[in-house]
């Protein structure tokens, strides 16, 4: 009963509690993060002149309209750095850690592969470095170590 | 670093939230501080020093027993 009580008297706390700005920046900058990601997923999956509607646009190598490909990489560049710049402004102390040694994680994780595939391409061991696929590697990598450190 | 966030938070009736609103940094950070998962930065140290009214050092304790000037 006095559980269920203090329970109770914690979530009406919480619930008034207005949402701080730094909360609120960081919630902006996200938003934005996901949005671009939603935009340039939809549009490559539309925007797609294979016609082929069977697999997802974004994960493979089909060729890419013009319009989309200039128009995208705009609307990555502008929005990443915008959503970039409202998150380092919004985060605190521990997530910025967090985000340092994910990034030290994610840039380890390139500097490892990138040159041993190239060498190893040169050598005709291995078919052409693909940059997209060090690029997801190295994300992945900087995702796993970014939320073990934020929510462990 | 041990410390006595966890004491000092709940003797004052606050919620990890509360506390993470009253020091402007996520609840997730509250929680990683009391856990000894992370070690805060001296500006939050003291942020945390200043709300809840005493030094550092009677929060955070690095097991520090004084230099050896043998």
């Amino acid at each position: 009963m006095t559980d269920l009580k203090d329970s109770t008297m914690t979530e009406r706390r919480n619930a008034k509690r207005p949402m701080s700005p730094r909360r609120k920046r960081y919630l902006t900058a996200t938003g934005i993060a996901a949005l671009i990601g939603c935009i340039m997923g939809a549009w490559m999956q539309i925007d797609n002149p294979s016609g082929s509607s069977a697999s997802l646009a974004p994960l493979s190598n089909s060729p890419l309209t013009p319009s989309f490909a200039v128009g995208a990489s705009i609307l990555w560049v502008i929005g990443l750095i915008v959503a970039l710049s409202i998150y380092h402004r919004a985060v605190d102390d521990h997530e910025e850690r967090a985000y340092l040694w994910a990034a030290l994680a994610a840039w380890y994780t390139f500097a490892l592969s990138a040159p041993v595939w190239w060498m190893l391409h040169r050598a005709g061991l291995a078919p052409p470095a693909d940059a997209i696929l060090l690029f997801a590697g190295a994300l992945v990598l900087n995702c796993i170590v970014w939320l073990w450190l934020k929510y462990r | 670093m041990n410390n006595k966030l966890k004491v000092l938070r709940a003797m004052r009736n606050w919620s990890q939230a509360e506390l993470a609103d009253r020091l402007d940094v996520s609840r997730q950070a509250v929680n990683a501080i009391e856990t000894g998962k992370y070690d805060p930065s001296l500006p939050l140290a003291f942020k945390l020093a200043r709300l809840f009214e005493m030094p550092i050092e009677e929060i955070f304790d690095d097991g520090f027993e004084g230099f050896n000037n043998d």
